[in-house]
C-alpha cells in the first residue's frame, strides 16, 4: 500500500493513463531514437556496420563521452554548462605529451591534475561563491585557459614517442572495443555511483531542483557547486589523456567543439538544463546517439558546417521538447 | 546591512553635495569608469601611440561598442544573446554572396532581424532559458556560416565600394565610427526617452510586475532580441565592407570583448539596471586596451588572457552579488570561530 501511494505522489499533475507525446519523448525518446538511428545506419549507410567503423566510433566517442558524463554534474546542479572543457581537454592533452616527453609520466599526471583542480575551483568559486552566471564565467575561463596554453606551447604540435606507454594505451584493444571506451565505461560507473548513492550526489541533485531550499536545509551550497565543477574538470583531464593517447599527438586546437558535442549528448540523453533531473547513464546513451549521428553524417560525406548546424539545431530541439513537456506536466 | 535606519525623506537630499551623492549612488557605471581611468593612465605612459593613431583606436572601439550596444538592450531585460558572434559572421557571408552591394546589405540586416526573432521565439514561447537557446543558435549559425561560405572567405562583388567605405569622411570619422555614434544616440534616446524603451527596464526588473502593469512583455522581448540581431548584423556588414571579404570565422574575439564592455559598464546580468553610457565607457576601455596591446606587439593569445580576465572580474564584481558573496564568506568565518570557541 505504501509504495502505491508514493508512486501516485510522484506523478502529481498528469493523470495516469493520459498519454502525452512531448512528455514521452523527453522521458523515453532517447532509447527509441538511438535504436532507430543505429538501425538506419545499418540498413542505409554504406560501411557503417563494418568492424573497423564501429571501432572508430568507439575511439571517437570515448573522449567526448568522458567529458559529457563529468559535465552532467554541472548541468544537474542547474548551472547550465561548462564551456571551458574545450580548454581543459586541450591543456591536459598538451601537458600529458609535452611534460612526459621531458620529465616523465608521473610529473605529467601531477601537473595535469593540479591544472584540472585549479580550473574546477576557479569556475566553482566564481559561480558558487560569487553567484556569477556560469556561461559567462566559463566563457571567460575558456579564453584565459586557451590563451595561456597557446602562449606557453607556442601553438606547436607535440608528438609522443612511438614506443612509449601513451602510444601503447591509445592502441590497446579488447576485441573490437578500444581500451579508451572501457575507461569511459568505468568512469561512467564511478560517477553513476557518486551521483545516485552518495551524499554529495544527492545534494547536487537537490541543489539543482531547488537552490534556496537546499541552502536553508544547512548544506554548504558553494562547496556543492565547486565539487560539481571539479568533477567536470577531472573528467575533462582524463578525456584529454584519452584523446592524446589516441593520436599520440597534442595541440591546443584538438578539442574544438567538445563543449557543444558534450552538451548535446547530455541534453539528448534527457538530463534537464533546468537542473535537478538527469542521470549519468542517460548521458552515456546521448553520447552514443551523438557519436553515431556524427559518424553517419561523416560517412555520407556531409561537411563540417552542416554537422555543426545539425548538432546546434538538435540542442535547441531537445531543450524545446524538455521545456514544453515541463509546461504540460505543470498544468 | 543589519543596522536598520529609519527611511530618509525629502529634506536631507536637498544640498548640492547630497544631491550629487544620491546621483552617483544611482549610477551603475562606477566599475567602467574605474577601468577606463586605469587603462587610459597606463596606456598614456606605456604606449602613447594608441592615442596619436586615434583613427585605428576609434575603429576598434566602434566595432566592440556596436555589438555591445545590441547586447545592452537584451541584457537590460535579464536575457542574454550569445548568438551575436555567429550572427555577425552569417550576415557578413550573406552580404558578400549577393551580387549587388545594396541588395546584400538589405539581405544581411534582414537576416539579423530574423535571427533575433527566432531567438525571441524560443525564449518567450517555448520557454527556454536564453543562455541555452542562444548558445544553440551560436553553434547552429556558425555551422550555417561555414555552409554558406564553403568554409572559405567570400569576396564581396563590388570591391571599390568597400574601399570607399573605409575612407574617413571628416578627420578621424570613418563611416564605421559615424554609424556607431548614430547607433549610440538612437539607443540612448530609445531607452531613456521613448516609452517602449523605458519599459525594457521594467521587464528586466520584475517581469511579472511589468506584465501585471499592462506592459506588452512579449513585444518588448521580441524588440530586444531583434535590436541585438540587427546591430550584430550591422557590425557584420561593416566588417565585411572594410575588409572587402566575409570571413565565416569572424566574431569570436568580438564576442568576448563586447560582453566584457557591456558588463563592466554596469549592465546587470539579472536585468533592470544599466545604461547605454556605461556600455560606451566599457567599449572605450576595452578598445583602447586591445589596440594598445596590439601596438606594443603583444600576441593575440595574451590579449585573450587580458580580455578574458577582465570579463571574469567584471562578472564576479557585480555590486549586488559581491555584497552577498562577502556577507556569505564573513558569516562562514564567524560560524567557524564560534565552533572553534566551543571546542
Amino acid at each position: 500500500m505504501t509504495t502505491q501511494s508514493i508512486e501516485t505522489i510522484g506523478e502529481v499533475g498528469i493523470k495516469r493513463n493520459q498519454f502525452n507525446l512531448l512528455v514521452w519523448i523527453s522521458e523515453r525518446g532517447v532509447f527509441v531514437f538511438t535504436a532507430l538511428l543505429v538501425l538506419f545506419g545499418v540498413i542505409f549507410v554504406n560501411g557503417f556496420a563494418s568492424l573497423i567503423n564501429i571501432t572508430d566510433v568507439f575511439y571517437r566517442a570515448a573522449p567526448i563521452g568522458i567529458v559529457a558524463v563529468g559535465m552532467t554534474f554541472v548541468v544537474i546542479s542547474a548551472n547550465y554548462l561548462d564551456l571551458s572543457v574545450v580548454a581543459q581537454v586541450a591543456t591536459a592533452a598538451v601537458i600529458l605529451i609535452g611534460v612526459s616527453n621531458d620529465y616523465g609520466l608521473p610529473l605529467a599526471f601531477a601537473v595535469a591534475l593540479f591544472v584540472a583542480v585549479l580550473y574546477g575551483v576557479v569556475n566553482g568559486i566564481a559561480v558558487g561563491v560569487f553567484k556569477a552566471n556560469a556561461v559567462i564565467v566559463t566563457l571567460s575561463t575558456t579564453f584565459i585557459g586557451l590563451g595561456i596554453l597557446r602562449w606557453l606551447s607556442g601553438g606547436s604540435i607535440f608528438f609522443g614517442p612511438e614506443d612509449g606507454p601513451i602510444r601503447a594505451f591509445g592502441q590497446a584493444k579488447i576485441g573490437a572495443i578500444p581500451l579508451s571506451a572501457i575507461v569511459l565505461l568505468i568512469i561512467t560507473m564511478i560517477l553513476w555511483f557518486v551521483l545516485t548513492r552518495t551524499n554529495f550526489g544527492f545534494v547536487v541533485r537537490s541543489f539543482g531542483s531547488n537552490k534556496e531550499a537546499t541552502r536553508l536545509s544547512g548544506v554548504n551550497t558553494p562547496l556543492v557547486v565547486i565539487g560539481a565543477f571539479v568533477i567536470t574538470a577531472i573528467s575533462a583531464m582524463l578525456a584529454g589523456f584519452v584523446l592524446a593517447a589516441f593520436s599520440n599527438t597534442a595541440v591546443s586546437t584538438m578539442s574544438d567543439g567538445y563543449d557543444f558535442r558534450a552538451l548535446a549528448a547530455i541534453i539528448i540523453g534527457g538530463t534537464s538544463v533546468f537542473g535537478g533531473k538527469g542521470s549519468v547513464l542517460r548521458t552515456l546513451l546521448g553520447v552514443i546517439f551523438v557519436s553515431v549521428l556524427t559518424n553517419i553524417l561523416v560517412l555520407s560525406g556531409i561537411g563540417f558546417g552542416l554537422q555543426q548546424m545539425a548538432i546546434g539545431a538538435l540542442i535547441v530541439l531537445a531543450v524545446s521538447v524538455d521545456a514544453l513537456a515541463r509546461k504540460v506536466t505543470k498544468k | 546591512m543589519t543596522d536598520t535606519q529609519p527611511m530618509r525623506l525629502g529634506k536631507e537630499t536637498v544640498g548640492v553635495v547630497n544631491k550629487l551623492k544620491v546621483g552617483i549612488a544611482r549610477r551603475t557605471e562606477g566599475r567602467g569608469v574605474a577601468l577606463l581611468v586605469i587603462v587610459v593612465v597606463l596606456v598614456a605612459i606605456l604606449e602613447p601611440t594608441t592615442f596619436t593613431a586615434y583613427s585605428v583606436t576609434l575603429g576598434r572601439i566602434a566595432l566592440i561598442g556596436l555589438v555591445a550596444l545590441g547586447l545592452t538592450a537584451v541584457i537590460l531585460m535579464g536575457e542574454l544573446d550569445l548568438s551575436v558572434a555567429s550572427t555577425l559572421a552569417v550576415s557578413g557571408v550573406i552580404m558578400a554572396s549577393m551580387p549587388n552591394i545594396w541588395l546584400g546589405v538589405v539581405a544581411a540586416l534582414a537576416a539579423g532581424i530574423v535571427i533575433g526573432m527566432i531567438n525571441a521565439f524560443f525564449v518567450f514561447y517555448v520557454g527556454i532559458n536564453s543562455f541555452i537557446a542562444t548558445l544553440g543558435m551560436l553553434f547552429a549559425l556558425r555551422g550555417l556560416a561555414f555552409v554558406l561560405s564553403d568554409a572559405k572567405p567570400v569576396r564581396i562583388a563590388d570591391i571599390d565600394a568597400g574601399i570607399a567605405f573605409g575612407t574617413p569622411l571628416l578627420g578621424p570619422i570613418t563611416p564605421r565610427v559615424l554609424i556607431f555614434i548614430l547607433a549610440f544616440i538612437a539607443l540612448q534616446v530609445f531607452l531613456s526617452k521613448v516609452r517602449a524603451g523605458r519599459e525594457f527596464y521594467a521587464v528586466g526588473g520584475n517581469r511579472q510586475a511589468a506584465f501585471d502593469a499592462g506592459i506588452p512583455v512579449r513585444r518588448r522581448i521580441f524588440t530586444g532580441f531583434m535590436i541585438s540581431g540587427f546591430v550584430a548584423a550591422l557590425a557584420g556588414v561593416i566588417n565585411t565592407l572594410e575588409r572587402t571579404a566575409a570571413d565565416p570565422t569572424a566574431g569570436s574575439s568580438v564576442l568576448l570583448a563586447s560582453f566584457a564592455a557591456a558588463i563592466i559598464g554596469g549592465v546587470v546580468l539579472n536585468g533592470g539596471r544599466g545604461s547605454v553610457l556605461g556600455t560606451l565607457i566599457g567599449a572605450f576601455s576595452l578598445g583602447i586596451l586591445q589596440v594598445a596591446l596590439t601596438f606594443s606587439g603583444v600576441q593575440v593569445d595574451i590579449q585573450d588572457i587580458f580580455i578574458g580576465s577582465i570579463l571574469l572580474i567584471a562578472v564576479i564584481s557585480d555590486p549586488t552579488q559581491l555584497r552577498s558573496a562577502v556577507t556569505g564568506i564573513r558569516s562562514w568565518f564567524q560560524r567557524r570561530e564560534k565552533s572553534q570557541a566551543h571546542t
